[in-house]
């Protein structure tokens, strides 16, 4: 299925929710065309309010996003709402939904719902929950929410994808307010204390309105405090929410990304420099600070004498994305030591994909590792490699970053 | 990306028994499937439009009591929408009268108490791969 | 041979190590058992297990602390159980047809069950008209109420109501009472199901307002009831659905006292008198097929309820320590293949249960995991109890398998196991803080789970399921209870009518009341409850404008 046809896009434009949906599964299962469709909706993204709902498991953050949904809908707006939860480590499955679904608003035309599997990705989020929250900002809707079980770093993997970010804490927390990770100070937008009809809300909520106060000069960060089953305290959540979007955040999330994608153009334009890379068929097709990824189809000409794809080729892709993570940082990078492992033979049309990340970097030396598997997710090889960075530019006429 | 099997375990009707329906979905995330699994009481409509949502490839229904009598009413509902490539399996009580006018009206297949776990993760990988195939060219076809 | 039989000639041999040697020897394949809550069972148990040292300690006497033995002196054979069936189908003339047969087959108290559009809060003009009376009966209002118990003396006869929070089928029952003139003194029954908690939990069908909603309400219709109905019991907390869910009977008890303790908790809260509320506490468990394991979770949680309500209320009236407890046979350990098989597991639960001291027993019918029983089935039940307590002469003496060495052991062991996980809630803070946070779930949840891969295992056997199984041809299943569709839209039509003839305005004032009363934190919301049925509301609006005003319950489901 192409995604760039004119009437798929359309329609995904005009808000249909099958375009939608199956645009959203493009980009999860990184389908062919995903790529293509994710740069198809640049241009018409950044309208939505972005709300990134977040906080520690056990604080009523279903019941308020629930209750926020009603609000929302209430007003005439059309809400998309993205709940992500953390797959098996085991078994890579995952039981999603029950939460975001447990209300009556999943049935409402304005509101569209959703789950997500973490499908191992670390901090809390899917991979791709970026461009799902851009499928439903283009397709037109006027508040996403994201939504996370709040568990680990997703508060702060939120700040990431969210252009308000709104922490839930459940009251009584009590000197335990102590030992609130600093980052959910640090990113909250706007900060909830749920079951206000509890005793100890009150205080939670006078507590967090110091420590705030205390911590941040400048910015207002409004403490609210909710009893959804009541429905009290969810109007001035949506109103302090939505006026947050608009002062300051409309978008936010974007230039966040935009920054990291300066990294990512940078790789592209060495890759794109690469006279090896081109002859031997490698494309480079995705980077970030410190990680790359690189494809080759094995062809004919990549097979060794017993036919299979020749080690120097399999060594060239990780190396391929070795040097390009390594480089990415904008200094020049040079290989001083690699290492391959081979697991599995490899045949004429394998797919192969090399992932590199940065396992550590200081300030003269920096180590990768690189993992390739094939189609079907099995792992081929596996490379280990570390760079001498240079103090030079590895892009001229361009100042070396620090 | 190989395909990750994704089903909806849910319960129309007014019954609120879900220890089956529990039981199905832990196994089914334990064969690594992703599962979207609802509280009971859903209403048809909401079922059909979540079913487009997240793109399941199988809908599996739980059914104690008598629930499953509105089962064909959720298949109607189905077509009506459109939705094509998606596979509706009814898990619970059923008499066997009732079987038959199941899969006439269009339910791929009923699994009765006793019914292995193993054998329903089973299946649902079979159909996996042609459900998506008729996903696809359905809305190739529609454009 | 005249001479009597001279003991001498066989010593006993009291060897111990011989014993042991030769059941090693003979035994074969020696398998490890563990019951359902995971104890460990030997094939023997002596002295060594269980010394009757102190039998003070730990059995006593019936009536008396610790009672373990039972919490009345004369137990079955001053009084037999209640048999108390659960009956509910169709219109309330079907209902008030198969009580009555039911009466005349010996059913001593009444136990009515709604349909499951009334148990999830609607009127029958808000639902599928196909899943209407399948399961219970289809009653709306306080006319319904009437009928479905015309021709039963009600201040004779003790009525349960399957009747979660709003509690609207007793206000029913009151306004029919009313009608009669049978003062409320007289009326006797249980408001079966009261516990939320453990709808919330693990019977989402009943849960119908929020938490929050569903605990004051709990606590104003306590109230209301001990007050102005002294034969009723208000509280019935559920043990059943967690057990069904998949809780081992250890962890079933220790919730189900758990839960008890919390809503004692919030009586207290409200300044009530522990002797006051706490005799009118009752008890609804699940009992299942693994039989001595059952007798002794009952015997252990009778004896620890007396402990806990005298050390942490002080309670002071005999009648505050007594565990009174009503039994259904687990409709989860029936099958759908080869279903008269069901008849003898219904047998040897209903025996474990009896064993157990129950005061109310429920004995289902072997049709019923197919659906709505039908009248074969029902008698046939029926029939189980009759047999149980007057052929088989159960009821002669008190707690038989008293003093066995396995019985008094496993009690021992299931009482520990019952108190770690009590300990378990009791530090997440008590039971509505760990339902709150998931944690009961989840654990429900992982027993659930491990029994099943014990069944696909093949580990316990389930017959003809994953053994002796049998193919069986369709002619060979039993009849299904069918609704009747067209009485069923005469019930129907008859209520669109009698809505459009009542008083608008009488109900919508009460209505407004209950609203008002909701958000009042000093009102009493039952009493409103009371009045609105008597106002001519129906179930539908009184639940919905509870709904509206105290949230609508949503159940977070845990996998």
């Amino acid at each position: 299925m192409k995604m760039d046809e004119p009437p798929a896009l359309a329609r995904l434009l005009a808000g249909e929710r099958r375009a939608i949906a199956q645009a959203i599964s493009a980009i999860e299962n990184e389908s062919a065309g995903a790529h293509d469709l994710a740069n198809a909706l640049a241009p018409h993204v950044g309208r939505a309010a972005v709300l990134g709902i977040t906080g520690p498991p056990g604080g009523g953050k279903s019941t308020l996003v629930n209750a926020l949904l009603g609000e929302l809908v209430a007003r005439g707006l059309r809400v998309g709402v993205v709940a992500v939860d953390p797959s098996s480590p085991l078994t890579g499955g995952a039981v999603l939904g029950d939460r975001a679904r447990m209300g009556e608003h999943g049935g409402h035309d304005a509101v569209f719902i959703r789950s997500l599997s973490t499908r191992g990705h670390a901090g809390g989020l899917a991979r791709c929950t970026d461009r799902i929250v851009d499928v439903l900002d283009a397709a037109g809707f006027d508040v996403v929410v994201v939504e996370t079980v709040g568990a680990g770093q997703s508060e702060v993997a939120i700040a990431g994808v969210a252009d308000t970010r709104i922490v839930v804490c459940p009251p009584g927390l009590g000197d335990g307010l102590q030992a609130i990770k600093a980052g959910i100070l640090e990113i909250a937008d706007v900060l909830v204390v749920t079951k206000g009809d509890l005793p100890g809300a009150d205080a939670t909520r006078r507590d967090l309105a110091d420590m705030l106060r205390l911590r941040r000069d400048g910015r207002e960060v409004p403490v609210l405090a909710t009893t959804a089953t009541r429905g009290e305290g969810i109007a001035p959540l949506a109103d302090a929410a939505l006026a947050h979007a608009d002062e300051a955040g409309r978008g936010q999330r974007l230039r966040a990304r935009a920054a990291a994608d300066i990294y990512a153009d940078r790789v592209l334009r060495l890759a794109a420099r690469d006279a090896f890379v081109s002859t031997l068929g490698i494309r480079c097709v995705d980077a970030g600070a410190g990680h790359a990824t690189a494809m080759l189809r094995v062809r004919a000409h990549h097979l060794n004498f017993n036919g299979s794809c020749h080690g120097g080729v399999i060594f060239a892709l990780a190396d391929t994305a070795f040097g390009l993570a390594s480089n990415s940082h904008g200094r020049i990078a040079s290989g001083i030591e690699a290492h391959i492992s081979f697991h599995v033979g490899i045949r004429d049309g394998d797919l192969l994909t090399a992932r590199a990340v940065e396992i550590a970097r200081g300030n003269k030396v920096a180590t990768y590792r690189v993992d390739v598997t094939r189609a079907d997710a099995t792992l081929v090889a596996s490379f280990s490699g570390t760079v001498y960075v240079s103090a030079r530019a590895n892009e001229p006429d361009t100042a070396p970053p620090a | 990306m190989p395909a990750i099997p994704k089903v909806l375990v849910t319960k129309i009707g007014l019954d609120g028994h879900d220890r089956g329906s529990r039981v199905v979905a832990a196994h089914l995330r334990d064969a690594g499937m992703e599962v979207i699994y609802t509280p009971p009481w859903q209403a048809i409509d909401t079922v059909v439009k979540l079913a487009v949502e997240e793109d399941v490839d199988v809908i599996g229904i739980s059914s104690l009591a008598t629930d499953h009598r509105i089962v064909p009413k959720l298949m109607r509902a189905l077509r009506e929408a459109d939705v094509a490539g998606v596979a509706v399996i009814v898990g619970g009580i059923v008499p066997d009268e009732d079987e038959a006018m199941l899969l006439a009206a269009g339910v791929a297949r009923v699994f009765h108490p006793g019914s292995s776990l193993d054998d329903i993760a089973e299946y649902i990988r079979s159909v996996v791969p042609a459900l998506r195939e008729a996903r696809s060219a359905a809305f190739r076809t529609s454009v | 041979m005249n001479k009597p039989l001279d003991s001498t000639t066989l010593a006993p041999a009291a060897d111990r190590e011989q014993w042991q040697r030769d059941y090693a020897e003979q035994i074969g394949d020696d398998r490890a058992c563990e019951n359902r809550s995971g104890i460990p069972i030997k094939p023997l148990y002596t002295r060594d297990d269980w010394d009757g040292a102190r039998p003070e300690a730990d059995l006593g006497y019936p009536g008396q602390p610790p009672f373990t033995r039972g919490i009345y002196a004369t137990m079955h054979r001053g009084r037999a159980w209640s048999q108390r069936q659960l009956i509910g189908l169709g219109t309330p003339a079907d209902y008030n047809a198969r009580l009555l047969a039911l009466i005349a087959q010996g059913t001593s108290a009444i136990s009515l069950i709604p349909c499951n559009s009334v148990f999830r809060g609607y009127d029958m003009d808000e639902v599928d008209a196909e899943l209407l009376g399948t399961c219970g009966v289809v009653l709306n209002t306080a006319d319904h109420m009437d009928r479905c118990l015309a021709g039963v003396d009600i201040g004779g006869m003790s009525c349960a109501m399957n009747d979660p929070s709003p509690f609207t089928l007793l206000a029913f029952l009151l306004a029919v009472a009313r009608r009669r003139g049978v003062p409320f003194a007289a009326i006797a029954g249980t408001s079966n199901q009261s516990d939320y908690l453990s709808h919330y939990v693990a019977n989402h069908m009943f849960f119908r307002i929020a938490l929050p909603g569903a605990r004051r309400i709990l606590s104003d219709h306590i109230d209301y009831c001990v007050r102005a109905l002294p034969r009723w019991n208000p509280m019935s907390v559920v043990g059943q659905h967690m057990q069904q869910a998949g809780a081992t009977p250890a962890q079933a008890m220790a919730f189900t006292l758990a839960t008890a303790l919390q809503n004692a908790d919030d009586c207290v809260a409200r300044g009530m008198d522990p002797d006051a509320f706490l005799p009118r506490f009752t008890f609804f468990f699940d009992v299942s097929l693994s039989f001595f394991e059952e007798v002794a979770k009952f015997r252990a949680g009778r004896r620890l309820w007396a402990r806990l309500v005298r050390e942490r209320y002080g309670a002071k009236d005999p009648r505050s320590l007594r565990f009174k407890f009503h039994a259904q046979t687990s409709g989860v350990d029936l099958t759908r293949q080869q279903p008269l098989n069901n008849v003898a597991r219904v047998t040897v639960q209903a025996m474990a249960g009896i064993f157990g001291g129950l005061q109310s027993l429920h004995t289902d019918a072997y049709d019923e995991v197919l659906s709505c029983p039908t009248e074969f089935g029902a008698r046939i039940a029926v029939a189980t109890q009759n047999i149980l307590r007057e052929e088989a002469h159960l009821t002669d003496v008190i707690d038989p398998l008293g003093g066995s060495y396995y019985v008094e052991a496993l009690t021992g062991q299931m009482e520990e196991e019952i108190l770690k996980t009590l300990a378990l809630v009791q530090d997440a803070g008590g039971m509505y803080g760990a339902v709150e946070r998931g944690i009961v779930q989840r654990m429900i949840g992982e027993s659930a789970r491990r029994f099943q891969a014990k069944v696909e295992r093949g580990e316990q056997t389930v017959v003809g399921v994953n053994a002796y199984r049998v193919d069986e041809g369709a002619a060979e299943r039993p009849p299904v209870q069918t609704v009747d569709d067209a009485a069923m839209a005469a019930h129907r039509a008859a209520f669109a009518e009698w809505k459009t003839a009542r008083s608008q305005a009488q109900v919508a004032g009460a209505l407004d009341d209950l609203a008002r009363a909701a958000n009042d934190a000093h009102a009493n919301v039952f009493e409103h409850v009371v009045a609105a049925a008597e106002a001519g509301c129906t179930h539908g609006e009184i639940c919905g404008t509870l709904r509206r005003e105290l949230g609508f319950g949503h159940v977070q489901a845990i996998v």
